[in-house]
């Protein structure tokens, strides 16, 4: 289980990239908040993918806004899993969650 | 054997490389987390490149990753992530000694035994000190992941209270060992980067001179060198067409049982048989032929 | 490739630092901005190619040196800015710039408040103006002429008290909007507190909370604008564009009232603005009648919170107590 201790962020505003925030909420729920150039066609898309992403992590009670710049599925994955672990403050990812 | 002409750097905190660096279809892939990831994103990059190599654009492209050193605090979770990952080749920076390259293939073993990984992940031992050139042959030969030795030609200068010059003659010595190294130990031997991307000439003429000394690559920083040293490594077509005929040749040989393979009335042997092999995949890359 | 790039972050402490930002925003005719609290700064070969800076929770002096234009690199540069903003916990922020860069801070995540002049613009990188008019609309009163005052009461005076009266009276309801800012004399809680308790026996009125859509003077960014004397002016021309095209319009707003300004040309040039950014007609948004009120005065001379303030430096508190209604009195007094 991993626990959210503060907010953090991971990733850039460049392009093919995306800057991405997170920080911890007391309601269990997931808000995302997306910012995306391409929002209409991959909108959905993108919130399926955090939401797969927190579910493999376990985590239910997270504010995210995501500003992508164009990134490929595993860019947005790779840089909401760096901004949880290092919300968590954890060293020690769990390789199997972040499949 | 497999060309390993162009060796790609990679940075794993530069996103866009990371997504498109295989369109320029270098030999060879090479994600960094070393030296060209700032520390405030060591854990962000190890993330970006671990989900890189599982991605389906890198699977028909031979992948390498210079983790960081295992004493540093990355070193293990870069290995646990890219051993996972199912990256080719680990490269392994400023090799100084045998227990080097021995510690790092524990390490490794350690966690394919842990997640059941069966094809063994190879190594490439980066040489960049005097120490790791006067143990080079050593190196060259401790393990049978070693797939190949490089020249870090940055670290090694300063080590050696120097600096790069356009001539290159304070990597002399250092090109040598490493060659005659990893020419003895039957492994791959590449040449450091050249990082001035503006100055082509300069590129090409070591390119030509690095590749005379009989290297079989070189690391590069920028795509658009990968081309030029493509050409450069292109086989001549006089080099093809005997290559052609040797292997030619050999089948005729092999077909009616002979144990002898002979060519314009002189004897072909297994080395020289090798060489045209390499010779007509290096014609296949650049274009010239047809498998 | 950027690896020959570094980036580094350090407060306004770091005295040589901050001198070489200086010379390099010098450099590109760009000034320092004095209040900026953090920095970022980008070296290639020890040579400064780009800063930036951060004072509130406002994004300020950012600038990339002309050779690295145009190649994506000012993305990095903003990434440092609101990886440094991100670290001290802000995450809503402004900038002020010119129309030219819009596209680029669109990029950044940043949405457009207002275009003012084709000479500044306002950005924010949250959504919150809209959420902010949201909340507004629901405070909104029916009403032929529904007034509106801005004020700062530094502190709260029979001034202020006589200029709501006389609104109030014409209005069928009037909100009232307080400046939100600390750099007063008096704290933001502290005035909006003597404002409600002054104001408490009229009933027409509505007390707003100011926000960072009324923008004060002292955040107000002046290192781009080349010509200083058009500082003031363009300050008040984005603040009433910003109160005439996205506040009043939630509320219906028809009428702003304000005191007339016998002695500070600065404040009086604010209110001739006000007449032509609020009066006239525009296609943009209706336009809002500005109805200038006589000051109040006292032994022939206006009151102003500034007399209060001057009074109580000299502790003449029975002069004080003529001039401010018993509420403020007793704050002034027990604060003594």
């Amino acid at each position: 289980m991993n626990i959210l201790k503060k907010s953090a962020y991971a990733g850039t505003l460049e392009s093919s990239d995306a800057y991405i925030h997170v920080s911890p909420i007391q309601e269990n729920e997931i808000k995302l908040i997306l910012e995306s150039s391409v929002e209409e066609i991959y909108g959905e898309a993108i919130e399926e993918l955090v939401v797969q992403t927190l579910k493999e992590m376990k985590i239910n009670n997270i504010l995210v806004k995501v500003q992508d710049k164009g990134a490929l599925d595993f860019v947005i994955k790779a840089r909401l899993q760096a901004a949880i672990l290092r919300a968590c403050e954890s060293n020690e990812p769990v390789w199997e969650e972040l499949s | 054997m497999k060309l390993r002409r162009s060796m790609l750097f990679v940075p794993g905190s530069n996103t866009s490389m990371v997504c498109n660096a295989f369109i320029y279809k270098p030999d060879t892939v090479m994600f960094d987390l070393e030296d060209s990831v700032a520390l405030s994103e060591k854990d962000s990059a190890r993330l970006m490149v671990f989900h890189a190599l599982q991605h389906f654009v890198y699977k028909n492209v031979e992948t390498a990753v210079r983790v960081n050193p295992l004493d540093s605090p990355y070193g293990l979770l870069d290995l646990e992530a890219v051993v996972r990952a199912g990256t080719d080749i680990v490269r392994l920076p400023k090799t100084d000694t045998v227990e080097d390259v021995l510690n790092m293939q524990d390490a490794i073993e350690k966690i394919e035994e842990k997640i059941g990984r069966t094809k063994k992940t190879q190594l490439l031992a980066a040489i960049e000190s005097a120490e790791g050139v006067v143990n080079a042959v050593n190196i060259a030969r401790c393990s049978d992941r070693l797939m190949g030795i490089a020249l870090g030609a940055e670290d090694f200068v300063r080590d050696l209270h120097t600096q790069r010059t356009k001539q290159g003659s304070e990597l002399m010595a250092a090109r040598s060992q490493i060659l005659l190294a990893a020419r003895a130990a039957k492994i791959h031997a590449f040449d450091s980067v050249f990082s001035d991307v503006k100055d082509k000439e300069g590129f090409l003429a070591e390119v030509k001179y690095v590749k005379g000394l009989g290297f079989d690559g070189k690391s590069l920083v920028n795509p658009n060198q990968i081309s030029v040293l493509h050409d450069a490594y292109a086989p001549s077509q006089t080099d093809v067409d005997w290559s052609l005929e040797v292997i030619e040749a050999a089948k005729e040989a092999e077909e009616k049982g002979l144990g002898v393979v002979s060519l314009d009335g002189r004897m072909v042997d297994a080395p020289i048989i090798a060489r045209a092999k390499w010779t007509l995949e290096l014609a296949v890359a650049s274009g010239m032929i047809r498998e | 490739m950027n690896s020959s790039i570094s980036f580094s972050q350090f407060d306004n402490t770091s005295k040589i630092r901050v001198k070489k930002v200086e010379a390099f925003l010098n450099s590109v005719e760009l000034e320092l901005s004095p209040d900026i609290e953090v920095f970022v700064s980008a070296k290639e070969k020890s040579k400064m190619i780009a800063c930036g800076g951060l004072s509130g929770n406002v994004l300020k002096c950012i600038a990339v040196s002309p050779e690295k234009r145009g190649e994506g690199f000012v993305l990095s540069v903003m990434t440092e800015l609101l990886n440094a903003a991100n670290d001290r916990g802000r995450k809503e922020l402004f900038i002020y710039s010119t129309p030219k860069n819009i596209a680029f801070f669109e990029e950044c995540g940043f949405q457009l408040i207002e275009e003012c002049d084709s000479k500044i613009i306002l950005m924010e990188n949250s959504k919150n103006l809209k959420k902010y008019k949201n909340n507004l609309s629901r405070l909104k009163k029916d009403g032929n002429v529904i007034g509106s005052i801005v004020m700062n009461a530094n502190p709260f005076t029979l001034g202020h008290r006589y200029l709501v009266e006389e609104a109030a009276k014409k209005s069928d309801h009037l909100h009232i909007f307080v400046v939100r800012e600390d750099a007063s004399d008096f704290s933001f809680k502290d005035r909006i507190n003597l404002i409600q308790k002054g104001l408490a026996d009229i009933e027409n009125i509505t007390i707003h909370e100011g926000s960072d859509y009324i923008i004060s003077k002292a955040t107000f960014p002046t290192y781009f604008i080349k010509d200083k004397c058009s500082i003031n002016e363009l300050h008040a021309k984005l603040d009433l564009s910003i109160f005439r095209n996205q506040i009043a319009p939630s509320l219906n707003i028809t009428h702003r009232f304000v005191g007339t300004e016998p002695y500070c040309t600065v404040t009086n040039n604010y209110n001739q603005n006000m007449k032509k950014v609020l009066g006239e007609s525009n296609p943009k948004s209706n336009n809002i009648e500005v109805i200038e009120i006589e000051r109040k005065e006292y032994k022939d001379k206006a009151i102003s919170a500034s007399s209060v303030r001057a009074l109580l430096k000299d502790k003449k508190y029975d002069e004080l107590s003529n001039i401010v209604p018993p509420t403020t009195f007793d704050f002034l007094v027990k604060r003594i």
